[in-house]
């Protein structure tokens, strides 16, 4: 076995060259990371919103609260059904909840977005765990205030404290900025459900209902039990199928991700094989000197493999750490998009979870081996009579 | 032998080139003069480091010296400029070195092209003087083999074609035997004798080998940046 | 000019690693022209819409808003407006597809008007009129689907709660800029089967769709329109066809911003490679520089001769990462995979971009090694082994 020294100290040798490879393996890689994070960010902020014994009610049909509508009587039927968890007053613990869509600017001129609003009850704040207004006050039933994720309020106009924005053509205040803990509900506004249904003429009904179940037996009890009631024609889901299925939404910058990940990957496969190239040739006579001193076709295989890979993680760890680094530069904490099946926008924060980093870190890989084969290959083949002649 | 200045093709005057190496000044030449007439073959020996080398760069204008003059053709060469000096080699001289130095994706015929590349000349003109240079050297069958496909002797044929091929004034030659085996050098010096005679083509040869000094008209001593006495009849008897 | 054999000769002296650079420059190429294909296209889709004048009318509030189809004849009556139709966005669910190709109800009469770069044969236009269930699909959802005249297309109410049961009685189609995934049904059968539910979405037209008579009177048409509906229970918003088409893609949020960083790493990552390429390749013939330069080719030659060999190779990747997008995405449908990705195809545009960008990634990747060529002292050019 070469020890790995040698080739350590042979990319020293070459530092230009070897940091000009790192260098661009770590963009691939970086560039890689960070689309792959963007749409992990998405799928996560997703998932983190379901609550495991979870149930949300919509209409029939409907797939998302958005186009769902429950009447009042319906949803008191549903709040008086057994199986639902109660706090420590023994009250259930669901709500019917309403939910409306509104226009807005986003700052910077950067056009203009869905944004939704969702009327909720005192009740509604305990099935959002970790749910916590982080500046500012809650807002006052019976006025026309409210409260903002703080990650919304960042990136519309009219959504920052003690600004005013509109729905229909009544102005709302806002009176406090929220956290919870990254889920879908920091894409939101909340607000008081009587006075959200006046303003945007929804009385009589809700969008949807929310349930929390006293335990999983009972969560299957209740949708069961929900789907049998053709009278009522409403379908329950667990909230975690519910928010699988928006994960629909992220369907673009997941492609997108991909996409990136493999063209620059390939590319920068090249660009590695290049310089493994360049230094097999360079070294020639050092590769024949080896062969003479005795060690084998595989042990000169390897040297080269490992030199190669050595290269790429290096790159890659370089990449990986400049891409989150840039990102939280950036103020890239959080972006958003347009959640393909609410059509409203969906905030979310990048994730550069052990996922990904593994799958950047899986490209390293690939990329040295791959990259790093043929010359390697080159350099075995090598005669040792002719390698030794090389100037 | 005094030298009429006039007839001169080269004029190193008073001539001086230290180096700086590690701050420490290490001089190659001190106050050094030396004509070389037109016509001349002049053949510069002396061992490592006496300033050879250095001396055929600054008559090149390759080089420029810490002080004194250099007239190569009656131009002052310290007055041009990097532009100058390229445009001035292009037109004035011709180089032979030691590796041949032969553009190795280039046939023998574009090689011998190269420096007519830069005069101005049509597709026409440079082939005739490229064939013309070819004949010269006896390569005008090989002007289609690239420079792997040569002997090292051929090589080096190919690579005077190439410092003739646009008629220089001055040729200079950097070791031209010093990589050939004894045949082939014997054929680079018969063809730069013939450049000498029959051409009148001057020549500044720097070399380690006495046989090819020995084809000089003239021989130069170089130790330690200065010319010391030394002729070819000594070099005879020394053998 | 008489320097190119010289060039064309040092690029093709290393082929392996002329063609490995070039394929990585052509990859990476490939993804920002793909990219920027995926942005431009909705420029040009933009562009193509201008001469047909048509104008968009929503709600205030955008599309979630209410507008009520009486509107609909009041803009009819408007002398400004030529035709004008309802555009519902019906989103229903086709089989067990999860995401909805588009779906529209419209006025089978007015709408060939309106849309008029999309065509209808007339036999068919007649076919679907006297069908109250029939349905027009674009030619190109109809081949990816393999759905025929006669056949029969279900769609599950989502954002409606009723459900459409369609009969494919046309296909239209039109050149590369339309849209070619709509299905067009009849509003009417929508709307009846909502009412007859009693449901409140009932009379709501969603988006409605007008062609003014010409260009010029169309910012007076909208101010028009948006004055004569601002004071009842549903403001609208009235914007041309182009306006309305951006808003959508804003909506699409930080897609764009992202794009662009990606791109502009990829740019730079090149310039590396590139660069490395060219300065390996200067490394190794450090000697012939020298010697160029000893015969006399001065430094703004050697500068120009490394430049124009890292243009060429720069180029070559170019030509194949740029002009093979164009061409992959000529011949291959990707709508096939991917429904609602028909538009995607790579103008010329994009693709002569992508050719600029890769020669001038060329050229800045040479300059510091063809400046470094260039300052080569000869003599120590010509000491050096290698």
């Amino acid at each position: 076995m070469i020890p790995i020294k040698y080739n350590l100290r042979s990319l020293w040798a070459r530092k230009v060259g070897s940091l000009m490879t790192i260098a661009s393996t770590g963009i691939a890689v970086g560039a890689s990371v960070f689309a792959l994070g963007l749409s992990a960010g998405l799928d996560q902020t997703l998932e983190v919103s379901a609550g495991p014994l979870d149930i949300i009610v919509l209409r029939q049909g409907s797939s998302s609260e958005t186009a769902s509508g429950v009447s009042e009587a319906v949803a008191r039927e549903i709040l008086a059904l057994p199986g639902i968890a109660t706090d420590q007053q023994g009250r259930p613990l669901a709500a019917p909840e309403l939910v409306v869509v509104t226009y807005l600017p986003r700052r910077g001129n950067a056009g203009s977005a869905n944004v939704t609003i969702r009327g909720a009850l005192p009740v509604s704040r305990d099935l959002r765990e970790g749910m916590k207004v982080v500046e500012g006050r809650d807002f006052q039933p019976g006025l026309r205030e409210a409260i903002v994720s703080r990650k919304l309020a960042g990136r519309f106009e009219g959504l920052g404290m003690n600004e005013e924005f509109v729905v229909q053509d009544k102005s709302f205040k806002v009176v406090g900025l929220f956290e919870a803990g990254g889920g879908a509900t920091e894409s939101e506004i909340w607000t008081d459900q009587k006075v959200l249904a006046q303003v945007a003429n929804r009385t009589g009904g809700t969008s949807s209902v929310q349930i929390r179940a006293a335990s999983k037996a009972a969560q299957e009890t209740l949708l069961n039990h929900i789907k049998a009631d053709e009278q009522i024609a409403l379908k329950a889901i667990t909230e975690v199928q519910y928010f699988a299925d928006q994960a629909q939404a992220g369907l673009v910058l997941r492609l997108l991700g991909q996409i990136i990940a493999f063209f620059l990957t390939i590319g920068a496969m090249f660009a590695v094989a290049n310089t493994m190239y360049g230094a097999i040739a360079t070294r020639a006579r050092e590769i024949g000197t080896l062969r003479s001193l005795g060690f084998g076709r595989g042990s000169i295989l390897t040297a080269f493999l490992l030199e190669s890979l050595v290269l790429c993680l290096v790159g890659a760890i370089v990449g990986c750490l400049a891409s989150i680094a840039l990102t939280k530069l950036f103020g890239g904490q959080s972006a958003g998009t347009m959640n393909g099946v609410t059509f409203t926008e969906i905030v979310f924060a990048f994730s550069f979870g052990p996922n990904v980093l593994m799958k950047g870190a899986l490209l390293a890989v690939f990329l040295g081996v791959v990259g790093g084969f043929l010359p390697a290959l080159r350099a075995v083949r090598m005669k040792v009579v002719d390698a030794l002649r090389e100037v | 032998m005094p030298y009429d200045a006039s007839d001169s093709v080269v004029q190193l005057l008073d001539v001086s080139k230290e180096f700086m190496r590690d701050k420490i000044r290490i001089p190659v030449l001190t106050n050094t003069t030396l004509h070389i007439p037109k016509g001349d073959f002049a053949a510069i020996m002396g061992p490592s480091g006496s300033g050879k080398s250095t001396l055929l760069n600054l008559a090149a204008g390759l080089d420029r010296p810490t002080t004194g003059r250099v007239i190569v053709n009656g131009q002052d060469l310290g007055v041009l400029s990097e532009a100058g000096l390229s445009r001035f080699r292009s037109e004035n001289l011709g180089f032979i070195f030691q590796m041949y130095n032969l553009m190795p994706v280039l046939t023998a015929f574009e090689n011998v092209e190269l420096p007519l590349l830069l005069a101005p000349l049509n597709r026409a003109q440079r082939r005739q003087h490229v064939e013309a240079a070819l004949r010269i050297v006896s390569l005008a069958d090989r002007q289609d083999h690239y420079p792997r496909q040569l002997s090292g002797g051929q090589e080096q044929r190919v690579a005077i074609a190439r410092a003739i091929a646009n008629d220089p004034v001055l040729l200079l030659a950097d070791e031209p035997t010093g990589n050939l085996d004894a045949t082939s050098a014997q054929e680079v010096l018969d063809l730069l004798e013939l450049l000498n005679t029959q051409f009148g083509t001057t020549i500044i040869m720097v070399t380690h080998d006495p046989k090819a000094a020995r084809r000089a008209k003239r021989l130069l001593h170089l130790e330690k940046g200065t010319f010391v006495q030394a002729d070819i009849e000594a070099l005879e008897t020394s053998r | 000019m008489k320097f190119i054999p010289l060039i064309i000769r040092n690029v093709l002296r290393n082929k392996i690693r002329t063609l490995f650079t070039g394929s990585s420059i052509a990859m990476s190429l490939f993804l920002v022209v793909l990219l920027y294909s995926f942005l431009m296209i909705q420029d040009e889709i933009l562009e193509a819409t201008k001469p047909y004048n048509r104008i968009m009318v929503t709600n205030v509030q955008g599309l979630t808003g209410n507008l009520p189809i009486a509107y609909l004849d009041r803009i009819r009556k408007m002398d400004e407006v030529r035709s004008a139709i309802p555009f519902s966005w019906f989103g229903g669910r086709y089989r067990e597809e999860t995401i909805p190709f588009a779906q529209f109800g419209t006025d089978s009469k007015y709408v060939t008007d309106v849309l008029q770069e999309y065509k209808v044969p007339d036999d068919q236009l007649d076919a679907w009129q006297a069908d109250k269930t029939g349905c027009v699909v674009g030619a190109l959802i109809a081949k990816n689907k393999g759905w025929k005249i006669g056949d029969k297309i279900p769609l599950k109410g989502d954002i409606y709660p009723v459900d459409l049961e369609l009969t494919v009685r046309g296909i239209y189609d039109g050149d590369s800029t339309v849209d070619r995934e709509q299905l067009w049904f009849h509003f009417e059968y929508m709307d009846e089967a909502l009412k007859a539910k009693q449901q409140p979405m009932a009379g709501n037209a969603g988006i409605v769709m007008l062609r003014a008579k010409s260009g010029p009177i169309m910012p007076e048409l909208m101010e028009k329109i948006d004055k004569q509906f601002a004071s009842s229970d549903a403001p609208v918003r009235a914007m041309t066809e182009k306006e309305f088409q951006q808003s959508f893609m804003e909506m699409m949020g930080s897609v764009k911003f992202f794009i662009n960083v990606i791109s502009g790493i990829v740019v730079f990552s090149l310039l590396i490679v590139a660069g490395n390429t060219m300065a390996m390749a200067l490394r190794e013939r450090t000697r012939e520089v020298a010697v160029l330069k000893a015969i006399g080719f001065g430094r703004g030659t050697i500068l120009g001769m490394v430049l124009c060999e890292a243009v060429i190779i720069g180029l070559l990747g170019g030509v194949a990462g740029a002009l093979g997008a164009k061409l992959l995405f000529a011949t291959v449908d990707f709508s096939r995979w991917l429904t609602g990705f028909g538009f995607l195809y790579v103008p010329w545009r994009t693709a002569l971009l992508g050719l600029v960008l890769a020669g001038f990634i060329g050229l800045a990747s040479g300059i510091i090694p063809a400046w470094r060529a260039a300052q080569l002292s000869v003599v120590d050019g010509l000491r050096k082994i290698v």
